[in-house]
């Protein structure tokens, strides 16, 4: 290969990866306060994220909602619904039968209910495409070349990383996020509210997936399975040692630029394995996770 | 004086094991009351009863006259009931300074939170030396004091300690006791301290209860109890 197009290549394939990795960072965010907060793997993430596009579409091209309200309209419903599978089943879950493997469970079968819906309404039997509202039209950064909806989608994802992590790194909500991700009992006797915490990490999430699935949705093909991607998002939180913010960021941006470098430079074929073969890389490594930390033992 | 606190036979269970059956207390405002016995009697349990973290099957838990048995953890700790939990329960990845604002969580006065810590900063100078550590990194007597300390900046009325004494040398324990009980004096806060160390415990109390198998076996002053050759001998091993 010619060192020029070489070059070409790295620089597109870092720029394509950096727009489709901040959507698996944004998701992995999503999938690892939950975790940190809640101690549930989210099966549902994927479903929670398609089903916000398809809300989305369907307020947009069927309701016929402006987008400027159908976009917050999604992500409020999305953060409520979020909120109300914590508070409604998973607390009833865990108060039954308090076995975390019970609340995966559970979230798998709120991953069936979203899809079933999504089915029964019929918009999933055909692929569709998101109505797009950036004009066309491209950038030239180097020698690589980014879309305005590409521009928008790295702007928007890099936007709301920033406003999360100051949320939860300053302010007196995101402290108490960050208390029952260490220690439940300690949070609960200096007067946190467990619950309401819980319930509105939930909804966080939910919001945070939805605004990830309103950017990426102009530029795939809707379909119900579309859910899927989120294995890569679960990819990026293990690369980051899955309960770090920023080594979920971190993951989300490696696995996308691993993606598009590997389609480059290898083969279109190979792009489904190489983020599993960053994971085993990584796991083999560094066992836990890049921001894993140190294994704690315990002083007596 | 009034009762700030009291437990009217009130049991707890784990599943079906029953931790505390009927047990009974009461802790006047501005005095320290010692909450003695072996391992496993229910000690820890009874706090956490009251702190609204474990769920009283029986019986009512009044304070200041209202019943709060069945208010959330987070009401409680709003009502002026703070603990200092066993085994060194800080937040281990955050500052000690974070640890101390969190501690205040309930709280808005922001001018008062910060003289509040200033104050920690006076009551426990080693805390000062170290805003910016990592909690987990300190010592488990630095740890101890800053729970402590993390409980006070509720600005509770009633202050529950869970063997502040555990894991730690003389000397240390000599000066927390210090601390508490110049806390106690100048502040004119009420305490209930739970302690294996009886010797400790008796000396700086007002009254006593010793629970055994989740049940008040003896209770007296605890002058009484510190030269009572029979409960000397039957419970506080010396
Ligand atoms: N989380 C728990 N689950 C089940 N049993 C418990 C739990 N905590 C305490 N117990 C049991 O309840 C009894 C009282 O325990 P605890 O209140 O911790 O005693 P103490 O603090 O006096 O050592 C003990 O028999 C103990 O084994
Ligand atoms: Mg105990």
């Amino acid at each position: 290969m010619e060192l020029e197009v070489l070059s070409l290549f790295l620089q597109q394939g870092i720029a394509s990866g950096l727009v489709t990795g901040s959507i698996y960072a944004l998701l992995a965010l999503a999938i690892v306060i939950v975790f940190r907060t809640t101690d549930v793997a989210n099966f549902a993430e994927g479903e929670v994220y398609m089903a916000s596009a398809y809300l989305a579409f369907f307020l947009i091209a069927i309701v016929s909602m402006p987008f400027w309200i159908a976009v917050p309209a999604t992500v409020f419903a999305v953060l409520i619904g979020a909120s109300l599978f914590q508070r409604v089943v998973l607390t009833q879950v865990a108060a039954a039968k308090g076995v975390s493997v019970n609340l995966v469970i559970a979230t798998l079968g709120l991953s069936y209910v979203l899809k079933g819906i999504v089915r029964a309404t019929g918009f999933g039997d055909t692929p569709r495409s998101f109505p797009s509202v950036m004009g066309e039209g491209s950038v030239t950064l180097g020698s690589a070349s980014l879309t305005y909806l590409d521009l928008t989608i790295l702007g928007a994802a890099l936007a709301i990383m920033a406003v999360f992590f100051w949320m939860f790194n300053y302010t007196k909500i995101g402290r108490a996020m960050r208390a029952v991700g260490m220690n439940r009992r300690a949070s609960q006797l200096v007067g946190i509210n467990l619950g309401h915490v819980q319930m509105l990490v939930w909804g966080l999430s939910g919001a945070i997936s939805a605004v990830a699935a309103i950017l990426i949705a102009p530029k795939l093909l809707m379909t119900a399975d579309m859910g899927v991607v989120v294995t890569l998002a679960f990819a990026a939180a293990i690369i980051g040692g899955f309960t770090s913010l920023p080594g979920a960021v971190v993951g989300g941006f490696i696995i996308g630029i691993t993606e598009n470098l590997v389609g480059l430079f290898v083969s279109s074929r190979a792009i489904n394995v190489a983020p599993f073969v960053v994971i085993m890389l990584v796991l083999i490594f560094m066992p836990q996770g890049l921001f894993g930390g140190k294994v704690r033992v315990r002083k007596v | 004086m009034a009762d700030l606190i009291e437990l009217v036979e009130v049991s707890a269970s784990y599943g079906r094991i029953e931790a505390l059956s009927g047990v009974s207390l009461k802790v006047s405002e501005g005095k320290v009351v010692a909450l003695l016995g072996a391992n496993g009697a229910g000690k820890s349990t009874t706090l956490n009863v009251i702190s609204g973290i474990v769920p009283a099957t029986k019986g009512d838990i009044r304070f200041r006259g209202k019943s709060i048995r069945r208010l959330g953890s987070d009401k409680i700790v709003g009502a002026g009931i703070s603990q200092v939990p066993e085994g060194r329960e800080v937040f281990r990845d955050m500052s000690v300074h974070e640890n101390l604002l969190i501690g205040a969580q309930l709280r808005n006065d922001r001018a008062g939170i910060e003289r509040d810590i200033e104050i920690m900063a006076g009551h426990f100078p080693v805390l000062s030396k170290r805003f910016k550590q990592m909690a987990g990194t300190m010592s488990g007597g630095e740890q101890q004091m800053l729970l402590i300390a993390r409980a006070l900046m509720a600005r509770p009325k009633l202050l529950m300690l869970d063997e502040p004494s555990l894991g730690l040398s003389p000397l240390l324990v000599q000066q927390i006791f210090d601390i508490i009980v110049k806390l106690h004096r100048e502040e004119k806060l009420t305490l209930l301290i739970v302690e294996q160390n009886a010797a400790v415990a008796l000396a700086v109390s007002d009254y006593a209860y010793i629970l055994e198998n989740g049940e008040i076996a003896v209770e007296g002053r605890s002058a009484d109890l510190a030269h009572d050759d029979s409960v000397r001998n039957a419970y506080l091993g010396t």
